[in-house]
């Protein structure tokens, strides 16, 4: 049971970051307890398996404390640093052990309705996101949710569809173009 | 957002998760190298991440702390620090190994050191000499001279048997990093080549050069 009696505000994610520079074992400690749920529910939906997203989790939480140093607010809050290093962990094991496609099901819990999308709006960067992922067609924002959120590859999202890879790619490639245009504007 | 489209674009890729194969690598390999690219994977992060919203948090198991923080302290049952030194300008061959390690069995005698002999991957002569000690300390010593280019540095894995993936053991030579691994014995030892100041993944980016296994010597008896 930790002693400590530190507390910090919500947002103090940052703070937290910069003391791990440091050395700091109880704020990396803190860091853990604010995020390890968050992270590992993240990393549980790209591996659908405990011991994965346990793997996964363990090394982003040990890049986040090795690399906080290179933690830089200047190009985007500690969110997403911290749920990036824990995706491409997550990525980096099922892409290694090339996953079996056949059979998969994407969790029950994946709530494509509107409703989910509204759940992006508590940030300005959400909001903005939301709004231009309304301008896509429907299946196109599926699929851009399908490979953030489930970690699926060009190949497993093809194979999802029951599409050609190449109509999956450019897909993507063209829902990114006009999301680029839109979030700029 | 970098100058160049394409790139932008494959950062936007790269951050969606859904690149495999060679544009992945191509990607990481720009994530390491090009400064606009990290900022193009920056920026998209920024805008994408809100996604994560869709994923509900769950429980981590009980013993994931435990693991981490085993992961990050330096050495296993004394709370001792443990370095990486780097010691240049060794003579070569092998002969100065078979020197070395018996000068060290003599000198350390009675902790018997674990000792693992890193050779080329491709083949060749022994390279690196690496003597993990009770005390926590790994010394890494250089058969011969190792030049790398200067944008460029080597680092030190550890991969422990029956595992996947190697735990970075810091860039030699060492500016004072700590280790942050526990090596046991029959742990692989690997050394890449990484941007300068190491791998920016966590993993090894660049080609892995050198490997050899960690294993216990025995001190000579009587």
């Amino acid at each position: 049971m930790s002693a400590t009696k530190t507390v910090l505000e919500a947002d103090d994610t940052d703070v937290l970051l910069h003391r791990c520079t440091a050395g700091d074992r109880a704020a990396f400690r803190l860091l853990y307890d604010r995020w390890g749920g968050r992270l590992y529910g993240i990393a549980l939906r790209i591996t659908r398996q405990a011991s994965l997203a346990a793997d996964a989790t363990q090394d982003a939480f040990v890049q986040i404390w090795q690399q906080a140093h290179r933690f830089d607010p200047e190009r985007g809050g500690p969110e997403a640093w911290l749920i990036g290093i824990t995706r491409y962990r997550a990525l980096d094991i099922v892409r290694r052990q090339s996953r079996e496609v056949p059979g998969y099901e994407p969790d029950e819990r994946e709530d494509e309705s509107p409703d989910a999308l509204a759940r992006l709006i508590s940030t300005a960067e959400g909001a903005a996101l939301q709004r231009c992922l309304g301008e896509l067609e429907e299946d196109r924002r599926r699929l851009m949710v399908m490979a953030f959120v489930d970690g699926l590859s060009h190949s497993e999202l093809a194979e999802r569809m029951s599409v050609p890879l190449g109509t999956v790619k450019s897909w993507i490639r063209r829902s990114l173009i006009l999301l680029r245009g839109c979030l700029a504007s | 957002m970098s100058d160049e489209p394409d790139r932008d674009l494959l950062a936007a890729e790269y951050v969606l998760g859904s690149l495999e194969g060679d544009e992945r690598r191509e990607a990481e390999r720009l994530l390491a190298d090009n400064p606009a690219f990290a900022r193009s994977v920056a920026t998209w992060q920024r805008r994408l991440t809100p996604l994560a919203a869709h994923v509900a948090p769950e429980v981590p198991p009980a013993d994931l702390w435990g693991r981490i923080e085993t992961a990050i302290t330096p050495t296993s049952a004394v709370p001792l620090r443990r370095r990486v030194r780097f010691w240049q300008g060794a003579t070569a061959g092998a002969l100065a190994i078979a020197a070395s390690l018996a000068a060290f069995l003599v000198l350390h005698r009675p902790e018997p050191p674990r000792v693992a002999v890193l050779s080329p991957i491709a083949g060749g002569a022994p390279v690196l000499i690496a003597t993990a000690e009770r005390n926590g300390e790994l010394l890494v010593r250089p058969t011969a001279a190792i030049t790398v280019p200067s944008d460029k540095d080597l680092e030190l894995w550890a991969l422990p048997l029956g595992e996947t993936r190697p735990h970075t053991l810091g860039v030699l030579p060492s500016s004072g990093r700590q280790l942050a691994a526990q090596l046991s014995s029959n742990t692989q030892l690997l050394v890449s080549l990484e941007p300068k100041g190491g791998s920016p993944t966590g993993q090894p980016t660049g080609p892995v050069l050198y490997g050899g296994y960690l294993t216990s010597i025995e001190p000579p008896r009587g």
